[in-house]
């Protein structure tokens, strides 16, 4: 066993270069590492998004035609769920989670690369779909039992299932990671009640996570099972039930839905004090609504299935207590108007993307309860007026969410501000061509135009506003486009300091960006905004507020080595499913390599060598 | 390093203009979408279900608008007058108040659980079709990828059975119950000016009611509506349309006297029937509603996969009284259907009877000659 370990000793820690990229168990690299892969699939499930609106531009269009459009859609809702928002957030936890609690890193740092790495091998599994052309063109919901033999004859669904399977794998671990992290991780003085919001809706989602993968995790395996050795799970003719696959996707599929929209609320949660100058208002309240929506969460499911026929009982039952899970979305919507009520409001980016959240999120919400009430669901559902909620919640809830958090943490992860010209312009392109897509989708919807339809005659009246939402698109992609720009110029910008918008948070504290070590001494926290507290002491001494100095020699700190192991057991994973999709060979050399991955984990020595 | 040597630049004063810019576009969108009235508009219900429905919507809709314009009011009053002014002290530090946190809670509560009480009664009156407003009419909906087939097991009152598809015909005045099914993938059954849709599953019986209105309908009839499959269900589901043609009770019910397989009178037709029965046969049933055991071993064939299997078709007994072609897309004329029957994956792409047929093994236009197309057509159609 040990000759494994020999092979590939423990590397070094390499400061720079791709290797030490490759090997990074730092949680802020691997926070990176998330959110670069997201944003590429961001841009690619943009371009999705694109060809979608050119083929709907106008009535009778034939572009993209019936089959490739279907392939868009499925592949667009796909990569945006899951392969954008959930790593986003998890970039989120990454980078800002330790920091925010003063850790020197997550509890299991290998865990959390192999998260990332089977992640990524996850996502590009699925992406091979196009090289091979047989793209997944089910929905991302893929209800059964259209997903099955003879309805779908090639290996689309196959691509599908298992890339998310692989993805199931990284978001359990993950979860798990930050579950673990957060519960024994806080510095000396963080109470869970003096938790920033944000690491409180970490810890929900990632309750969430561990719970919602396995439901889905055991559908895509019964579905897995259909296509390929003969079972007939959901396959009516031999006996199966195809509802019995939209109960376990809806199970995990609304659960999901706060999944995506925690990160950002709790985003959220932590730049409107920052530029309001003023605490949270309510905290004890806004927690709390965090936990009572991550438990209904799980009661809501059959809204999405309200035409399904489960009778007027299930209905009833799923109209009120989806109705009333607006009530703790709306308890933290006005504790948010609170938090800025008497405030001394500055609009930088950040609180524009916060403030363009919460104007937006309302809208998403209040469409929500329209379709809440299953009578008036009745004409709604599979319209259009649910693809313009939807992205209200999603859009204008999750990536809002996230764009502000990128400008807002951007300066401790670089030491360098965005520039805030180029991220005015990038939110006003985002904002008004978030609308001009989205908001005349509604009325198209309302006009009885389905969801998913290729193509529609121009009689029915739907050209105009379908035009409307496209030239939208056009303005959100140069939107896009600007945001990419400003990352790409920041290079060259100043430095600023390692506090600059007078910050409450623990993270505020150190260093930008901060040391491999994060802390160099572990801080005690004196209060729910730690950072304000020691700033006004330092100021009543009249001490200079500047950065802390390390008190210890860094190279006295111990932190968890790089290691080789996450990539190979990722590859290993990778190539399990790849095997399922082409020669079952290749899964038991996938096999063999992420068993050998794992004793050499097992086995690896605590530290590198010094030479 | 002080922070005070590196400030961040400052930064430009919030512009109240923008949100009035805003503003002025959202309603620009409002009236836009105020003027356009579809032929599949919820906004224009012909029937009770569709009026209820909408009713409860509206309601919805303003106590959205409502709380719409109160809390995004409140927002940008905040963000307004809240906004931060140069040399501004520390605003006071506010943590929270137990007696709005309450109120906020209790009052949407309120205001959710009674519009939640009131959309459960109404679930329920919806439910079940009315008996005291004349005889109510059963029709059978069975969706096939990519058409929808109905059935009256008792179109006249007297036992006649009819089966036709892609355009239903219901009496005005007189509840329709829908029993809906499928043998094949998901559907949903929708026709917004008539209600809400309701999905077609594979084993199951889904029911659905649906009434036309005479006082509620503003044209002459018989007067036609549109409905769409609303649940993905595969490669043509975007043309997977039809029509609803409401008639007086008279016009029904001459519509189901007259329901009989085209009558071969003509050679010309005689010698379509005999190409329909050795080209099309095999899918289309054309002399009436198809024997069980026939439907059966359609089914069984098409549910294998195979590239020539026979597949359930839509039933073309009535071909002649219709006005639409594959599945409402198109007109039904001479000349489309000509050019349907030639070449059918140009008009509607993924289609099995292109993909199915041996008629289009080469993988271009029907092997038939024109003059047998006319033939087909002149049978069908009962052409003079």
């Amino acid at each position: 066993m040990a000759a494994i370990t020999e092979v590939l000793p423990r590397p070094t820690y390499g400061a720079t270069g791709l290797w030490s990229w490759i090997t990074t168990v730092d949680h802020k690299r691997i926070g990176v590492l998330y959110g670069a892969t997201a944003l590429v699939f961001m841009l690619l499930s943009g371009i999705e998004a694109g060809l979608i609106r050119m083929q709907l531009a106008t009535p009778d269009t034939d572009i993209l035609g019936p089959g490739r459009y279907n392939q868009m859609f499925t592949m667009h809702a796909t990569v945006m769920i899951f392969m954008v928002i959930m790593p986003m957030g998890v970039a989120f936890f990454n980078f800002v989670v330790p920091l925010a609690i003063g850790a020197r890193d997550v509890a299991f740092p290998r865990l959390n690369a192999l998260s990332y790495w089977i992640f990524l091998f996850g996502s590009i599994l699925m992406h091979f779909s196009f090289i091979v052309n047989q793209v997944p063109d089910a929905g991302w919901f893929s209800y059964a039992n259209l997903t099955e033999q003879p309805f779908s004859q090639n290996m689309g669904l196959d691509f599908w299932a298992i890339g998310l399977l692989i993805l199931g794998t990284s978001s359990v671990a993950g979860g798990l990671n930050f579950v673990v992290t957060i519960i024994n991780l806080r510095a000396p003085g963080m109470s869970l009640m003096r938790m920033p919001v944000f690491v409180w809706m970490t810890l929900l989602t990632s309750i969430l996570l561990i719970l919602a993968m396995p439901v889905i995790t055991v559908g895509l395996i019964e579905l897995v099972m259909d296509r390929n050795f003969g079972t007939h799970f959901f396959i009516p003719s031999e006996g199966g039930d195809p509802i019995l696959w939209q109960h376990l996707f809806w199970v995990f599929g609304h659960p999901e839905v706060y999944i995506l929209i925690l990160p950002p609320m709790g985003i959220v949660s932590e730049i409107l004090p920052t530029f309001s100058r003023k605490p949270l208002f309510g905290y004890p309240f806004v927690i709390f609504s965090g936990i009572v929506i991550a438990i209904m969460g799980w009661a809501v499911w059959s809204h999405h299935m309200f035409t399904v026929g489960l009778g007027p009982i299930a209905n009833s039952v799923f109209t009120i207590t989806t109705m009333l899970i607006a009530v703790p979305t709306g308890v933290k919507i006005f504790n948010w108007l609170g938090t800025m009520w008497k405030g001394s409001i500055e609009f930088t980016t950040p609180m524009l993307y916060a403030l363009g959240f919460i104007f937006l999120f309302i809208i998403g919400g209040l469409s929500g309860v329209s379709h809440a009430v299953s009578p008036s669901d009745f004409q709604q559902q599979d319209t259009y007026y649910i693809v313009a909620h939807l992205h209200y919640v999603l859009f204008g809830g999750s990536i809002m969410g996230i764009f502000a958090g990128i400008y807002y943490w951007w300066p401790k992860l670089t030491g360098r501000l965005l520039n805030e010209k180029l991220g005015k312009l990038n939110f006003w392109l985002i904002f008004i061509g978030m609308n001009v897509t989205f908001f005349p989708m509604h009325f198209v919807g309302m006009n009885g135009m389905p969801r998913r339809i290729y193509t529609y005659s121009s009689e029915f009246g739907w050209g105009d506003l379908n035009m409307l939402a496209s030239v939208g698109y056009l303005i959100l992609f140069v939107g896009f486009l600007v945001f990419l720009y400003n990352l790409w110029q920041n290079r060259n910008a100043r430095r600023v300091s390692h506090d600059p918008w007078d910050a409450p948070g623990v993270e505020w504290t150190i260093s930008s960006p901060p040391p491999a070590y994060n802390f160099a001494e572990v801080p005690r926290i004196k209060g729910r905004d730690h950072y304000w507290i020691v700033k006004d002491e330092a100021r009543e001494a009249g001490n200079p507020i500047t950065e802390p100095e390390a008190a210890v020699d860094p190279s006295t700190i111990h932190m968890p080595s790089p290691s080789y192991w996450p990539i190979i057991i990722a590859a290993g994973v990778g190539l399990i499913g790849g095997g399922l999709l082409s020669h079952y060979g290749v899964s038991f050399l996938g096999g063999l390599i992420a068993f050998i991955g794992v004793i050499g984990w097992a086995n690896e020595p605590p530290a590198a060598e010094e030479h | 390093m002080s922070s005070d040597d590196l400030k961040r630049p400052a930064l430009r004063r919030f512009r109240p203009r923008r949100v009035v810019i805003f503003g002025l576009l959202a309603a620009l969108f409002l009236l836009t979408a105020a003027c356009s009235q579809g032929f599949q508009s919820t906004w224009d219900p012909i029937g009770p279900v569709a009026e209820k429905q909408l009713q409860l919507f509206n309601v919805l809709l303003w106590t959205m608008v409502a709380v719409f314009v109160l809390v995004e009011g409140a927002l940008l009053y905040i963000i307004i007058r809240y906004r931060r002014r140069p040399g501004q002290p520390r605003p006071p530090q506010i943590h929270g108040h137990t007696a709005l946190e309450v109120t906020w809670t209790i009052i949407p509560t309120a205001l959710i659980l009674g519009l939640g009480i009131w959309s459960v009664f109404t679930l329920f009156e919806l439910d079940q079709p009315p008996t005291d407003q004349g005889d109510i009419l059963e029709v059978t909906v069975v969706g096939h990828q990519w058409y929808f087939e109905f059935e009256y097991p008792d179109a006249d009152g007297n036992g006649k059975r009819i089966t036709t598809a892609n355009e239903l015909k219901i009496p005005v005045d007189r509840p329709v119950n829908f029993i809906l099914e499928s043998d094949d993938v998901l559907h949903s059954f929708w026709v917004p000016k008539l209600g809400g849709k309701v999905d077609v599953v594979p084993t199951r019986q889904n029911t659905l009611w649906l009434m036309a209105d005479s006082d509620m309908i503003e044209q002459p009839l018989p007067a036609t509506y549109y409905g769409q499959c609303a649940e993905l269900c595969g490669i043509a589901h975007a043309q997977m349309r039809f029509r609803v043609t409401v008639m007086s009770e008279e016009d029904y019910q001459d519509w189901v006297r007259d329901y009989s397989p085209p009558s071969a009178l003509t050679p010309v037709s005689q010698q379509g029937q005999t190409l329909f029965a050795i080209h099309c046969s095999l899918c289309h049933s054309v002399d009436g509603p198809e024997l069980e055991s026939v439907a059966q071993a359609r089914l069984d064939q098409f549910l294998t996969g195979a590239e020539n299997a026979a597949v359930p078709g839509p039933n073309l007994t009535d071909l002649r009284t219709r006005h639409t072609l594959a599945a409402g897309i198109t007109d039904l004329t001479v000349e489309n259907l000509r050019a349907w029957i030639k070449n059918p994956e140009e008009i509607k792409p993924g289609n099995y009877m292109y993909s199915n047929a041996l008629l289009y093994d080469e993988g271009g236009d029907a092997s038939l000659t024109d003059t047998e197309i006319d033939a087909i057509i002149e049978y069908l159609l009962n052409l003079r």
